[in-house]
């Protein structure tokens, strides 16, 4: 297919369609709502169902319900949205069913603005919900990407049984670039035996799938965490995705960054090196998986004096970074919240304070 | 290009009516013209003239955006200036409106101000964007905004681009895509756009229309600085 010029959030709704997603539950916020007007032009052309809930506590259950019928269904939404979100995703996660949610993440806390921020990490990969459960947590740094991972999200949502999340923000969301669809992504699904209900077929087979989150044993309750935990630890062992920039040669400082502040850390990395100042650059493609021995071996490497994660936030990715470099090279943060991206510019200055320090 | 008066910049969303506009005032200004331009976009609060307002008030433009208290807010509030904006317009006035029908739908509130006026409204067409690809679609759009901005498309500009992967072949496609669309309207093709980088490959013996060179002013932060 040749090429279309689309926005984040447009082309991560066509490419739920391609995904074979053709059930879309959302309510409207800002900055993602052009992937509800999107869907609810083109789904129902596709054969599909764009339902806009009554709120977001409605729509994750919504999400919930038909998930647990073993279709792929996404909803999408932003920061105070995924909130009332997170209890439908916590029970999904503890049902194990597959479903992929997409938060465009704006300033917070509470209400906040609707400028691009990236407070939500914590929130994403953390928890949120209750419970010992986590999400595969991917995060794109521009449209092309964004409409890759979506289609991915879908076969591994199913692969791992439980909620996968994309995060993106405003910028991501709302920014537009030529993208294309790649066909070689659409894996259909193989597994939704295992848990899917399906009417009254069950009551006829000896097996039959109940969804539920509930297990009042103590014992059966551990055990199904231990299964959680299982595929958890499985996908640190094949999930983990992350690139590096400018870490082929020696570097004087190491960025830690993802998303739309990756890009801008990109830009910074370009000219300090025209400048003759080597910077490194890990950026993590999963937030869950975390890149842990990417970012360690990058931080260890010699000559590197100091590791900074660059966030739009307060500090919270920065909490995974230390966690992973162990001491081994000092880490610090840098950032900016509120809807302001910092500039290269202002990542510049920020580094080069650093080193003369 | 004599484009004068006033003139609303309309199309489907994300058809590049902003940069349009805002290059549009840009040319008028060199061209001597005194030039006012207006933010009318009240459904996104996302690449806005106003990220555009020091570079257009640097060149002498008078730039009418909502009050800075609600710059970053998605409210649909009209300023009261734009009113008497239009009511003393300038040489050339560009109203820069929102996407879609949604989009366009404040302008119904401004028909009084406006009846005393020729008002121009160009449809902006870019091929490469979902839902224009075809005549049908980008008329499908034309009626929506007609009826939600109760005024006639008087022009056509084709604003073809894949943003830094636009070739000749491009600008091309969307040439003929408006040109059919004249065909089959009777509306004329007032002018179509290609970035300045692209000027010299283009053959402009192929067209009959002129051609409004695009320097483009709204791009992601991690471009800002190289400008």
């Amino acid at each position: 297919m040749a090429k279309v010029l689309m926005k984040g959030n447009e082309a991560i709704g066509e490419a739920a369609i391609r995904a074979g997603c053709l059930n879309y539950f959302a309510y409207p916020i800002t900055p993602q709502s052009e992937v509800a007007e999107y869907l609810a032009k083109r789904l129902p052309e596709a054969g599909g169902t764009f339902v806009q809930g009554e709120s977001e506590v409605a729509v994750g259950y919504m999400i919930f319900g038909a998930a647990a019928c073993g279709e792929r269904v996404m909803t999408t939404s932003s920061s105070p949205g995924v909130s009332l979100m997170s209890e439908a995703i916590s029970y999904i996660a503890g049902a194990r069913c597959p479903a992929v949610f997409v938060n465009i993440m704006r300033g917070g806390p509470g209400l906040g603005g609707i400028l691009p921020s990236q407070g939500d990490y914590f929130q994403a990969t953390k928890g949120g919900g209750h419970g010992d459960y986590h999400m595969l947590v991917m995060a794109p740094d521009g449209v092309q990407e964004a409409v890759e991972m979506t289609m991915q999200a879908f076969p591994l949502a199913e692969k791992y049984r439980g909620p996968v999340m994309i995060m993106g923000d405003g910028m991501i969301g709302q920014m537009m670039e030529p993208v294309e669809f790649p066909e070689d992504l659409y894996v259909p699904p193989t597994n939704k035996d295992e848990w899917a209900t399906n009417g009254m077929d069950t009551r006829k087979s000896d097996t039959k799938n109940i969804v539920k989150s509930l297990y009042l044993d103590p014992t059966v309750l551990n055990d199904h965490n231990l299964l959680l935990k299982s595929q958890y630890d499985r996908m640190k062992e094949e999930e983990v995705r992350f690139e590096n920039y400018n870490t082929d040669g020696d570097y004087q400082a190491l960025i830690v960054s993802y998303g739309t502040m990756s890009r801008v850390c990109k830009t910074a990395i370009d000219e300090m090196k025209a400048q003759g100042l080597e910077i490194g650059m890990v950026r993590p493609k999963t937030l869950f998986p975390f890149p842990e021995k990417a970012i360690h071996d990058a931080a260890s490497k010699p000559g590197c004096k100091v590791v900074v994660s660059i966030e739009m936030s307060m500090g919270q990715m920065v909490e995974d970074v230390e966690r992973v470099v162990k001491g081994k090279t000092p880490v610090q943060w840098y950032g900016q919240c509120g809807g302001e991206v910092p500039t290269p510019q202002k990542v510049m200055e920020h580094i080069q304070s650093l080193l003369n320090s | 290009m004599e484009v004068k008066g006033i003139v609303i910049i309309a199309g489907n969303y994300g058809s590049g009516k902003t940069e349009t506009s805002v290059n549009l005032a840009l040319h008028g200004k060199k061209a001597g013209l005194a030039v006012s331009i207006v933010d009318l976009d009240l459904v996104n609060p996302y690449f806005r003239t106003r990220e555009a307002r020091d570079v257009l008030t640097r060149q002498g433009i008078n730039v009418v955006l909502p009050d800075e208290k609600y710059m970053h807010a998605d409210l649909p509030i009209l300023s009261p200036k734009v009113a008497g904006i239009i009511k003393n317009s300038s040489d050339l006035t560009i109203l820069d409106a929102g996407g879609d029908d949604v989009g366009v739908t404040v302008l119904a509130a401004l028909a009084d101000s406006m009846a005393e006026h020729t008002v121009q409204m160009l449809q902006v067409v870019n091929p490469y964007r979902p839902f224009t690809e075809t005549v049908e679609g980008c008329l499908k759009i034309k009626e929506e905004i007609e009826i939600s901005s109760k005024l006639k498309v008087t022009g056509w500009v084709s604003n073809a681009n894949l943003i830094d992967d636009t070739t000749p072949q491009d600008i091309y496609r969307g040439y003929d895509l408006v040109q059919a669309l004249a065909l089959k309207t009777g509306i004329p093709v007032e002018f179509i756009t290609a970035s300045t980088e692209l000027m010299d490959g283009l053959d402009l013996s192929r067209f009959d229309c002129p051609v409004l060179p695009i320097e483009r002013k709204l791009a992601p932060p991690w471009r800002r600085s190289r400008q």
